[in-house]
């Protein structure tokens, strides 16, 4: 009897101490995996990061999410940065680990608020995947400092210094190599990273047997740019090479349209990749290039699909954040689905090995956590605004969708 | 040599407008207006919305624009600085909250991306070796037709006479049987209505953002300081000494100093002549 009443009472001693460990399993197996989205609620590139992610969210959920959870996402305002500086986005950053305790983080647009991010999101021991800010400066961390950088990933862009590669070869391949130019000139806003382009440019440029007449600054708050253009036209330059990301893009492309100058103008011109921008400037982006990293164009194979899908649910074509954005969050569920688990560090170790194809190419990261880009990975895309805000890809070679056309009033007829 | 002529006089007629209307404010009722900018950037949003919404052609949304734009003057001098006028701190203040409400909701309704102005003039003209796009030949020439009705109006109007009187001396004028409330509000819709004019002209090439009436203000400020603070023609001396310095300089040196001009300016005035060219006292 006694023997009984122990073997029972041990029974449950063991059936309850299988629900206690058994039950944070139970809990979280309840709970979904929180995605943060820290980006510029007010500007396009915020606003299809957020769009593009939900639309990755929400087909992961629907395959049945990821070790069969449900996917959330939870958003926070990173705030202009060239108004409001770095503060609203580490404020963002805060929320997002502190209160909403997220998995991942999933954004950035600009370096400067990113730079000043990063050891908010070291401390909390959050993953962070980059789909927006170009700074070399943001995974030289990780070599510098692994232990307490470990966290930060760049999907997207591929960096400014590799941007300025993707340049040089523009030069040699197009604009020496196809059109035979000899003669070209660089202006670049005055910000940092645009401080660390222009020279390598200009070398890179002279290096390729072109001449460099002109090669300088502009402050980003300039609003007339004819002393710039005339200084141009009167250098006998066939191109003019054009670095903006905060400047006045729209000023920039409306006084070179109305001004006629004859020179035709490409580059990098962060303003320009936004879908709507040939309206916003009434038409005058005619035949200016841009660079940009996603394009309805087969890049992949599930570019073309995606583009088309997110141009019918949200009514507006996206720009390279969100290319980012979906990507990002594919990457990180295919990490926590071979991780088997959302614990930080066994994600790290997955996505340290990702070999993912995405929608604007293969994303593997190299030893700084820094996307890799070349043949086959993902690929700086020059991108030419064409007849009635069509736009076309004209370089590289392999993805070239279109033609290169001047401006018209550069036009032969 | 005809390119700094030809960009100088257009910049520095956009400055005038600007700093025109920022001094007689000052010159009449005593009013640092901080908003002065705001009604900058409510003139070109204003055709803007006019002609990309309402669909109006754009002669006849400038015209609208203008218009609504000096009421908005008229109405905030009349609610929120009347009451406020024996502090001049309570204006500052008041003012610069006007400005900032102003980007606000124009932030709220149109975000924060550029928005485009077709131009009036399309075409692109060239005057020897210059090409100079149609749009700024009208910014230009539409400047100098603003500022010279705005003189015929002070000199040779009965209205003029009133406002003049009332600046030179405000009690005196008042025992004369001049309405100086009524003037006040005339002027502040003058100003607001030039500068709206300004913005009106040059949104067709200049970025029209919510932040768009800072820098205006800030070169408004440098220009009146440098002419003499409430003076009308030392407004129009300093929009083009500061005009002319700014293209010369971008033109010879570089783009990047040319936006220290005004500042530049602002330090010596104030340290060499601080009632300034045309001023008859120290505004600071």
């Amino acid at each position: 009897m006694r023997l009984r009443l122990f073997s029972s009472m041990a029974a449950m001693v063991i059936a309850l101490g299988c629900t206690w460990v058994a039950y944070p399993a139970v809990a979280q197996q309840d709970q979904p995996i929180k995605i943060g989205v820290n980006t510029a609620i007010q500007l396009q590139v915020g606003r299809d990061a957020i769009d593009a992610a939900k639309m990755a969210i929400d087909e992961i959920n629907t395959g049945g999410g990821v070790l069969g959870r449900k996917l959330e996402m939870v958003v926070a305002d990173e705030g202009e940065a060239a108004t409001e500086g770095p503060k609203v986005g580490i404020a963002a950053v805060n929320k997002l680990t502190g209160e909403d305790h997220v998995d991942v983080l999933i954004g950035g647009y600009d370096s400067g608020v990113t730079l000043g991010e990063l050891p908010h999101i070291s401390r909390a021991k959050t993953i962070f995947l980059g789909i927006g800010s170009a700074s070399p400066a943001i995974q030289q961390k990780v070599k510098d400092d692994y232990e307490h950088y470990k966290y930060i990933f760049r999907v997207n862009p591929t960096n400014s210094a590799k941007q300025a590669d993707g340049l040089i070869d523009f030069i040699k391949g197009k604009l020496k190599g196809e059109l035979g130019y000899t003669k070209i000139s660089i202006i670049g806003e005055n910000a940092k990273w645009v401080q660390d382009i222009v020279p390598a440019l200009k070398k890179g440029a002279e290096d390729a047997g072109l001449q460099v007449p002109v090669a300088e600054f502009f402050d980003v708050q300039t609003a007339d740019f004819s002393p710039i253009f005339t200084k141009v036209k009167d250098s006998g330059s066939q191109y003019l090479m054009i670095i903006l990301s905060h400047a006045a893009s729209d000023v920039f492309v409306k006084q070179w349209y109305d001004a006629k100058v004859p020179v035709p103008i490409g580059g990098i011109d962060v303003k320009g990749q936004d879908a709507d921008f040939f309206n916003r400037v009434g038409g005058k982006a005619i035949s200016e290039v841009s660079t940009n990293f996603v394009l309805r164009a087969p890049i992949t194979d599930k570019t073309v699909a995606w583009w088309d899908k997110f141009v019918k649910t949200y009514n507006r074509s996206p720009v390279y954040t969100a290319g980012g954005a979906y990507d990002a969050v594919y990457i990180y569920a295919n990490a926590v689905a071979a991780a088997g688990t959302t614990d930080t560090d066994k994600v790290i170790k997955a996505l340290e090995k990702t070999d993912y194809v995405g929608v604007r190419g293969r994303v593997q990261f190299d030893e700084l956590h820094e996307v890799k880009d070349g043949p086959g990975y993902v690929n700086e895309l020059f991108v030419q605004w064409q007849d009635k805000g069509e736009r076309k890809v004209i370089w590289p070679k392999e993805v070239a969708n279109g033609k290169m056309i001047s401006p018209p009033w550069l036009q032969q007829n | 040599m005809v390119q700094i002529l030809v960009y100088g006089a257009v910049i520095s007629a956009i400055y005038a407008m600007l700093a025109v209307g920022f001094t007689l404010i000052f010159g009449v009722a005593r009013i640092l207006n901080l908003a002065h900018g705001s009604f900058y950037a409510l003139g070109a949003y204003g055709v803007y919305a006019l002609t990309a919404d309402a669909h109006l052609p754009l002669w006849l949304a400038a015209i609208v624009a203008v218009s609504l734009v000096a009421c908005f003057g008229i109405g905030m001098e009349r609610v929120l600085v009347r009451p406020l006028r024996r502090s001049t701190l309570a204006v500052l203040m008041i003012t610069l909250a006007v400005n900032l409400m102003v980007e606000q909701v124009l932030l709220l309704i149109f975000g924060s991306e550029a928005r485009n102005v077709p131009s009036m003039v399309g075409a692109t003209y060239h005057l020897g070796d210059v090409d100079i796009s149609g749009q700024r030949i009208v910014a230009l020439s539409g400047g100098i037709a603003i500022l010279a009705a705005l003189w015929f109006f002070m000199q040779h109007t009965r209205l003029g006479s009133a406002i003049l009187a009332i600046s030179q001396d405000a009690e005196a004028a008042q025992y004369m049987g001049i309405p100086s409330d009524r003037i006040y509000s005339l002027v502040m819709g003058l100003s607001a209505g030039i500068a709206a004019a300004a913005g009106v002209l040059v949104a067709p090439f200049q970025t029209v953002i919510p932040g768009m009436g800072l820098l205006p203000l800030i070169k408004a400020f440098a220009i009146v300081v440098v002419g003499g603070l409430g003076s009308i023609p030392g407004s129009i001396v300093g929009a083009l000494l500061l005009g002319y310095t700014e293209t010369i300089i971008a033109f010879k040196v570089s783009t990047e100093w040319s936006q220290i001009v005004s500042v530049a300016a602002v330090l010596l005035t104030l340290i060499l002549r601080p009632a300034g060219f045309f001023g008859k006292r120290a505004a600071f």
